[in-house]
């Protein structure tokens, strides 16, 4: 999976719920704008910012009507909702996602490779 | 159509252009602008009739943008631009897309939107057009973000502070919060850690290989603390904390 190459982004996404989203590539889902529309469509790619970009898109506008677009990028700031996809694990993708983020940061073992931060406990 | 107001005469964008897309006609709300050239810049977007006019648009503005092939909805491929902003032309009747603001004068705070369409005569053009969009946009991050601690930098980044606005459980106690779990007892010996750590911090500063008289320090409990010779070069490979 995809795992930021952002010392910055990583950070954002490993303190926030962001990095369930990150989860998502590859799912369908359905993001609610915040101006009410929606779009369905797969998850190409979600970042720190929570700026979504979608693929196969369908985009439904305020007044219902419905139309198709190869590509949407929605920025963060216009996401109310992201739906979760029934088939997703959140706790898995979490777990997933913060592994994903621990490889990179400990690349060459536990205690070498670039510290970005304090070691976290995890519980 | 007529003049629209909003069209102003600038040079093209010189610096982090990211994409540059000639023969490309632009739209607003189903009224057509004319052909120019599309200008996807760092900075912002900017598009330019033929005849040196034309207009930009800020990131922070742009909701989403997206590539629209679906010629029931619109007759030809093309790159949309949702914009948080007021221009000229507000309805959209025409628009084929049918997602166009209708007279919502219900809606007192309804957010201003326009929409964009930018059209190339090359559609092959399109992919390259929507990934330039994605990477500036992705440079101007919202700063009213009310759920993050905009202080995200390196390896300062304080992360106590964002977990406590997110209300997460902690992953583990930084120094402020910590310190309030201690008894007497465990800030006795916080206190003792804390002195044996300012009489070693200069023997880190011998790490690089050199070798003062600071380096051979006693603790109070008579125990000298020498660093090994140390060969020059030792560490030069060895990634430093900073």
């Amino acid at each position: 999976m995809e795992v930021s190459h952002s010392v910055k982004e990583r950070t954002i996404a490993e303190n926030s719920l962001v990095i369930l989203l990150q989860g998502l590539h590859g799912h369908v889902t359905t993001v609610d704008l915040r101006d009410e529309t929606t779009a369905t469509g797969r998850v190409t790619n979600v970042d720190a910012f929570m700026n979504v970009r979608l693929a196969e898109v369908t985009f439904t506008d305020r007044q219902g009507a419905v139309s198709r677009l190869d590509e949407l990028f929605v920025t963060g700031r216009n996401v109310r909702y992201v739906h979760i996809p029934d088939e997703v694990d959140i706790r898995a993708t979490i777990e997933r996602q913060l592994a994903a983020i621990h490889r990179v940061r400990y690349f060459g073992g536990r205690d070498k490779g670039r510290k970005e931060f304090p070691r976290a406990k995890h519980k | 159509g007529g003049a629209m107001s909003f069209l102003k005469r600038f040079p093209p964008p010189a610096e982090g252009v990211r994409h540059q897309q000639p023969d490309t006609e632009a739209v607003l709300a189903g009224r057509t602008l004319g052909a120019g050239t599309l200008y996807i810049a760092e900075s912002r977007l900017s598009w330019l009739e033929n005849s040196g006019v034309g207009f930009s648009l800020d990131y922070p503005t742009i909701s989403l943008h997206a590539v629209s092939r679906d010629l029931n909805a619109y007759p030809w491929e093309h790159l949309y631009v949702m914009v948080n902003a007021k221009f000229e032309e507000e309805e959209t009747k025409e628009a084929p897309m049918a997602e166009g603001e209708e007279e919502e004068d219900s809606d007192d705070d309804a957010e201003p939107i326009a929409e964009f369409r930018f059209v190339p005569s090359d559609k092959s053009a399109l992919e390259a057009m929507f990934s330039a969009m994605c990477e500036c946009q992705a440079l101007h991050p919202d700063p009213d973000d009310e759920d993050s601690d905009n202080d995200y930098e390196g390896e300062e980044y304080d992360v106590e502070a964002h977990e406590l606005e997110q209300g997460d459980i902690p992953t583990f106690y930084t120094y402020e919060e910590g310190l309030s779990h201690l008894t007497a007892e465990g800030q006795a010996t916080l206190e003792r850690l804390e002195g044996m750590l300012a009489q070693s911090v200069s023997s880190q500063y011998n790490m690089a290989g050199v070798r003062t008289e600071d380096s051979i320090r006693e603790f109070e409990d008579g125990m000298e603390v020498d660093i090994a010779p140390v060969v020059a070069g030792q560490f030069e490979d060895a990634e430093v904390d900073h």
